[in-house]
């Protein structure tokens, strides 16, 4: 064989090695999906991948993204940071996924995280601690969930509607008290009420009575516990017997019906509770209701649903499968001056005319700032009456 | 901050303290080794005095009665057909048995009864002002019970035939046996003590609080704090130092932030374990 024909075999070879891979590449879409399907986040994960794929299906019947159909590859996190860096590492090594979706504890998104940035690969999550999008992810991080300032915003704001003067802060021991009582307090300084004191606790003791004591001894009118369910539990019997009767609020994850269960009404009646909502009565959730076939979508089906739409749209707008495009395409499809779209299938066929689209989701507007943290978002809060918890508004 | 009723506070926090610390300290005594499994049966007590209580509608009373019973009689059988076979292999071997069967036990309760919260069935009452001092009803209840197992406690280890031999075995083994007292049965009786009262604490502090699959585990270092304060072995000792450990954490409010409240705890140990090692009122070691 001379040298002219080793070329011309070799060129042959590797063309035919490639064109499997290139022929499928160029009909199928592959993006991961990285949720937990066991462990704590197991009741999420498997709803979080159920309106992914309704999204899909929606989309590849109205003919794909330029010109290709999408395939979720689903992994299981585990809600276990090792089990999930395996998955992430087979994901981009394995599969090639420009976006990865659906990480739901903070710990997993941490450990997952540099998997991501380090192969330019988007990550899409909603795990709620602050040091996530302060990892230096370049862009790659999109979080659609509140981080803690947002929330401590929101809920500074609500206490300050309801009238409150002196508002006493009583947290559990966690990284993000501290930076969550200060939020506050400049929120309602800025309303015109005050933060008349605050605490931070150990978690797990049996009685808070002291506690108690130097809270009530500042005089508030409100009190916001921002603690666990044991805690909880104890905190707000210890303000029963002390005859507390102002104002409390604390988060929906620590007010649980189980909760509710254990304690006398008369001890939690008033108890306001507070959690991050989908954005209910938005033209975008109401797809997602009638998508999933499902009234009471809650908050991580609305996410799931929006990191789809937002990864494909971004797919169609750059044009390419390849997670650094996909980066810096998302904020030009979920925010600006386009034509307001609610759907994926809605916005690649503006996109595909060559217009301009803003992506209003489901879970709210998905503008996110420069850390890749959500601008905005609505939240529910709700009351307990006689035992059961009735939902005030959505704001 | 009012320091009388930090003080009142402690009391009530350490009373309750000192019932699974005496039952601690009374196995330690005569069995030799740390029982770590007293965590999980104070849990057992406390979900067992919730059945009777909750499920079955027995007053508090009763309940607390058969939460003493199930985890003594739960308490004895584990000892015998777990600990038992550790003792011959030394004290760090048979503490970590005891470790061991505390996360198993636990998570027994967790498989019958799962990770949720409950609480008994007790009305709620508001706090009574006396003196200035706020004292919750619940919590006076509860002192009255630990004062009076306490009484009972020491009558049996004083007045009675058996209190007297667990005595003599704690004192000196080697003696009791030449004295003809049957160790083996006094081992039993003293597993059955110290995992009842342990299991009666369990349920006096869910009685406060509510109670979970780690109720016991969340309370096992300031009650192991209130043994080794007090004097391991020592039975005033474990009543002094669940009382000094309750009024300390408390009292830490004054000067620390109320997050660092478990570091009383291990602070007391470290101070007592240097300055002196055997305890408030425990002998020296020879």
């Amino acid at each position: 064989m001379n040298r002219r024909e080793f070329l011309s075999a070799s060129a042959i070879v590797a063309g035919s090695l490639c064109a499997p891979g290139i022929l499928r590449a160029e009909t199928v879409i592959k993006l991961g999906v990285l949720t937990p399907l066991t462990g704590a986040g197991a009741s999420d994960g498997p709803r979080m991948v159920k309106a992914m794929q309704a999204v899909v299906e929606e989309v590849n019947k109205a003919g794909g993204v330029i010109g290709r159909s999408i395939e979720l590859v689903v992994e299981d996190d585990q809600t276990n940071p090792e089990a999930a860096v395996r998955a992430a590492q087979k994901l981009v090594g394995v599969d090639r996924v420009p976006v990865i979706m659906g990480t739901w504890a903070s710990a997993v998104t941490s450990a997952v995280a540099p998997v991501c940035w380090e192969s330019k690969t988007c990550l899409m999550t909603v795990s709620g601690a602050d040091s996530i999008t302060q990892l230096p992810h370049q862009g790659y991080i999109f979080r659609t969930q509140p981080n803690t300032a947002l929330q401590a915003t929101k809920h500074a704001e609500y206490i300050a509607s309801v009238g409150a003067k002196k508002v006493f802060y009583v947290a559990v021991q966690t990284p993000f008290a501290a930076t969550m009582r200060e939020q506050i307090a400049s929120v309602l300084t800025a309303k015109g009420s005050s933060l008349v004191g605050g605490l931070i606790y150990e978690s797990n003791k049996t009685s808070y009575r002291s506690e108690i004591d130097s809270a009530i001894a500042a005089k508030p009118d409100f009190i916001y516990l921002n603690s666990y369910s044991p805690d909880l539990t104890v905190l707000l019997k210890d303000l029963y017997r002390a005859g507390y009767s102002g104002g409390r609020i604390t988060q929906s994850y620590a007010y649980t019906s189980k909760v509710a269960e254990g304690i006398q009404a008369d001890v939690t009646d008033g108890l306001i509770t507070v959690q991050p909502s989908s954005d209910v009565g938005s033209e975008a959730y109401s797809l997602v209701q009638k998508r999933l076939s499902n009234p009471a979508a809650d908050s991580y089906e609305a996410q799931a649903t929006d990191w789809i739409s937002l990864a494909l749209l971004a797919v169609q707008k750059s044009g390419k499968v390849v997670g650094t495009d996909i980066r810096d395409a998302v904020r030009l499809i979920s925010q600006g001056g386009g034509t307001k779209v609610y759907s994926a299938a809605e916005g690649l066929k503006l996109l595909q005319q060559g217009k301009d689209v803003n992506y209003d989701g489901a879970s709210g507007n998905c503008d996110f700032n420069e850390k890749g943290d959500i601008m905005d978002c609505r939240f529910r809060y709700s009351a307990a009456k006689g035992g059961k918890i009735e939902l005030i508004k959505i704001v | 901050m009012n320091v009388l009723q930090l003080i009142a506070n402690g009391i009530m926090a350490g009373s309750i303290l000192a019932i699974p610390a005496i039952g601690l300290t009374a196995m330690y005594s005569v069995l030799r080794f740390p029982n770590f499994a007293i965590a999980s049966h104070a849990t057992v007590g406390a979900f067992a005095g919730w059945v009777a209580n909750s499920v079955y509608g027995f007053s508090v009373l009763p309940s607390l009665a058969i939460a003493l019973l199930i985890s003594g009689l739960v308490g004895l059988l584990t000892d015998e057909l777990i600990l038992k076979p550790f003792r011959s292999a030394g004290v760090i071997t048979t503490a970590i048995g005891s470790l061991a069967l505390t996360i198993g036990l636990e998570n027994v309760v967790r498989l019958f009864f799962g990770n949720d919260l409950r609480g008994y069935d007790l009305p709620l009452a508001r706090d009574i002002i006396v003196g200035g001092i706020h004292l919750g009803p619940q919590q006076l209840n509860n002192l009255a019970v630990s004062i009076v197992v306490m009484a009972l406690v020491f009558g049996f280890l004083f007045f009675t035939r058996m209190g007297k031999a667990m005595r003599a075995v704690a004192d000196n083994p080697r003696l009791a046996d030449i004295k003809g007292i049957d160790s083996r049965i006094v081992a039993r009786i003293a597993s059955f003590m110290g995992m009842g009262l342990a299991g009666l604490g369990g349920m006096l502090i869910g009685l406060d609080s509510s109670i979970d699959p780690l109720t016991g585990f969340r309370s096992m270092l300031p009650i192991f704090a209130a043994a080794v304060v007090g004097g391991l072995g020592s039975i005033p000792g474990a009543v002094a130092g669940a009382l000094v450990i309750g009024i300390a954490e408390e009292l830490s409010l004054l000067a620390l932030p109320a997050s660092y409240k478990s570091a009383v705890a291990f602070i007391a140990i470290m101070l007592i374990l240097t300055l002196r090692p055997q305890g408030l009122f425990g002998r020296e070691a020879n």
